[in-house]
């Protein structure tokens, strides 16, 4: 593990924050974790590793399981059976104030009773590091999450966002082997999560730290990781590069959990298509396992479907939401099935609440899967 | 505020109005002048009596014969001495015990409550008997068994008074921090809990000290001479020293605990500086404003808002 001093070192490279300089990441593996509350499982045979340096985002409904697959490799929740590894090395059984980890939480968790720079110089003092390296360092990190200027004011003194830039500084400052996020930018407003989530990535790449990031907001752990475990159950159903896990879901879960979905009743067709909506597109690919005929349900994207205006359609608006360039447009089809659909705000004139529209399948399906049981 | 500037009419958020504020802060006045005296004016009589010489005059004869009595200074000293022991027996035991059952064994809490409620329904003679089978004789012998018996009798309150601070941590979330940083669960429990529990365990420490201070029954049943015991010999003798004394423990007492009480606010307040602003949430455009009242501009963080409060 790496220790406090070694990052004070004369000559030491200072690329970020005018003090903290970039570290190799390491390699984090959690191994058939298992974890179970009573009944519930919360890790039911999880497993994930994590590159050296990489930002790997856990993304899943509440109740999944993601924050207990972090709580386990900070060393914060035992493990029932599984591994986790650390650089290599198993680490299942040593306490979390020996992990070399750095944490920010959910919840507004830095020390009241301390200043910003004391909150930052916590874990510098508990490794004997003298007073004025500590505080030099603790600075340097307080410059490097743009709260300098903050250094002597007590929790209660900083906005929400300001304390998690601390708490961020604060995991830093031990030089962590890995930096562990648990949904840090739940609790703050949209303007102030989204310049957050900015920083901590910039800081991430700079440092090149391997970070898991914990978190229910999907935009957030598109938008941020490298690659994306989308969690349910205790269990990771996908993980993968953003545009993977948004494009090519492995399954109905992923597919309706990440982005957004109608599911549209379909039929099968010969040479792998399937007809949806009056029109034969393509299966997607490794999805020709059914057989011609075969009634399916298929996931589309909002922009796999085309809108027209037409006092014959079979659809009726029946909400619309303007979102600047384009709009999305809620309609209603027999079935019945509600369908979102994405048209350019600049076309959508006649698409009006209230008006009939005719909807057409432009694209292929994200997924095909069984029809639920009621449609059958 | 608007609210201020109005006299005589109500605003139409429905704000008092100067009149109201006027007749709320007699009212307020009242009601302190009420409870002071209350509690002063059998001060001030005792005091008054214990001062009073012949043919009108005041004296301090009475008071002055306290510093030359050794049996009564020693008997101060006995009781200082169980009372502070009291208190430290009660803060090491019934801290950590607390801590964790809040945070591990939270189903306890509930039984925990009334477990420590027990002393106020269990007679002191039961407390006496068990706590004398307990310990060898060399302890129950000694004084030691006097403080051990108050560190149970006080604990109806004293674990009311660590309990809340506990609960009104959050205490996983400052735990979790402090060991992920690299404190072990010592440490964790000294830099992190204990200066976050301060006034709590300041608060039990009080009670401890002055439920000890005072108690007369167990002391004089187990003829120990204590500081109340000694006081009440003396009473029988010669009630103007011992109205003395009385008086002199009661602003001995009050100023030990004020002295405390100061010394554990301190810290707190002096994190804030008279008229500065809060940062309190979010909320757009009053950035500059809390800038410009803290005389920090911060550059680093462009579009970081604040919402304001003043500190008093």
């Amino acid at each position: 593990m790496a220790t406090a001093s070694g990052v004070l070192e004369a000559g030491s490279a200072r690329p970020v924050g005018g003090g903290v300089p970039p570290r190799a990441g390491v390699r984090v593996e959690l191994d058939q974790c298992e974890r179970r509350f009573g009944e519930v499982a919360a890790l039911d045979g999880f497993s994930l590793a994590i590159e050296p340096g990489e930002l790997v985002a856990l993304l899943g409904p509440s109740g999944c399981g993601k924050t207990t697959a972090l709580r386990a490799l900070a060393g914060l929740e035992q493990l029932d059976s599984g591994e986790v590894r650390i650089g290599g090395s198993d680490v299942t059984a040593v306490p979390p104030n020996r992990r070399g980890l750095g944490m920010v939480f959910q919840a507004y968790s830095l020390f009241p009773n301390m200043t910003a720079l004391e909150n930052v110089g916590f874990g510098l003092r508990l490794r004997k590091l003298v007073a004025s390296e500590r505080r030099r360092r603790a600075h340097d990190l307080l410059d490097l999450v743009g709260l300098g200027a903050q250094s002597g004011r007590f929790p209660h003194e900083l906005s929400g966002g300001q304390q998690q830039r601390v708490a961020l500084a604060r995991a830093l400052a031990v030089e962590p082997r890995v930096l562990l996020l648990d949904e840090p930018l739940s609790a703050l407003d949209a303007k102030v999560r989204a310049q957050l989530r900015d920083e901590i990535r910039r800081i991430q790449l700079e440092m090149g730290i391997t970070t898991l990031f914990v978190t229910h907001d999907q935009e957030e752990a598109l938008s941020m990781a490298d690659r994306v475990g989308v969690m349910a159950s205790g269990r990771l159903q996908q993980v993968g590069s953003p545009d993977e896990v948004y494009e090519r879901p492995v399954n109905a879960f992923v597919a309706e959990f990440v982005g957004s979905v109608s599911r549209v009743p379909a039929t099968v067709g010969a040479g792998a298509t399937v007809e949806v909506l009056g029109r034969s597109v393509p299966l997607p690919a490794g999805q020709a396992a059914f057989a011609p005929g075969s009634r399916v349900d298929v996931l589309l994207r909002p922009e796999s479907f085309a809108v027209h205006a037409d006092r014959d359609g079979l659809g009726l608006v029946v909400r619309r939401a303007f979102l600047g360039p384009v709009m999305h447009a809620v309609v209603a089809l027999p079935g019945p099935v509600e369908i979102v659909a994405t048209l350019p705000s600049s076309a959508a004139g006649e698409v009006v609440v209230g008006s009939a529209v005719r909807v057409e399948a432009t694209g292929s399906p994200l997924f095909v899967t069984e029809p639920r049981p009621e449609a059958r | 505020m608007a609210a201020l500037t109005l006299p005589g009419r109500r605003t139409t958020r429905g704000a008092p109005t100067r009149a109201e504020f006027r007749v709320g802060g007699w009212a307020r006045s009242i009601v302190l002048l009420c409870t002071a005296m209350y509690f002063l004016v059998p001060v001030v009589a005792s005091a008054r009596y214990a001062l009073e010489g012949a043919h009108g005059t005041y004296t301090l004869a009475a008071v002055t014969a306290l510093f030359h009595d050794p049996v009564l200074l020693q008997s101060l000293l006995t009781s200082v001495e169980i009372s502070l022991g009291a208190a430290g027996i009660t803060l090491v035991l019934l801290t950590p015990t607390s801590v964790w059952v809040n945070l591990r064994m939270p189903r306890l809490r509930r039984a925990m409550e009334s477990l420590t409620l027990l002393p106020l329904v269990v007679p002191v003679v039961v407390v006496v008997l068990g706590i004398y089978g307990a310990f060898p004789t060399a302890v129950v012998a000694s004084p030691v068994l006097l403080a051990l018996e108050y560190v149970v009798l006080a604990m109806p309150y004293s674990y009311r008074a660590i309990d809340g601070g506990v609960q009104a941590l959050d205490l996983h979330t400052l735990v979790d921090a402090g060991r992920s940083l690299g404190a072990s669960w010592p440490e964790t429990f000294r830099r992190v809990l204990v200066p976050n529990l301060r006034t709590s365990l300041l608060s039990a420490a009080f009670i401890t000290i002055a439920y000890s201070l005072g108690e007369f029954a167990m002391a004089n049943l187990l003829s120990f001479t204590t500081f109340p015991t000694e006081l009440f010999q003396i009473g029988t003798e010669q009630v103007d020293e011992a109205t003395a004394v009385s008086v002199f423990a009661l602003v001995l007492t009050f100023a030990v605990l004020l002295g405390l009480s100061l010394l554990g606010g301190r810290r707190r307040a002096g994190g804030l500086r008279r008229g500065a602003t809060l940062s309190v949430g979010g909320g757009d455009g009053i950035a500059a404003e809390v800038d410009a009242v803290l005389g920090h501009v911060d550059p680093g963080v462009p579009g970081i808002v604040h919402e304001t409060r003043e500190v008093p």
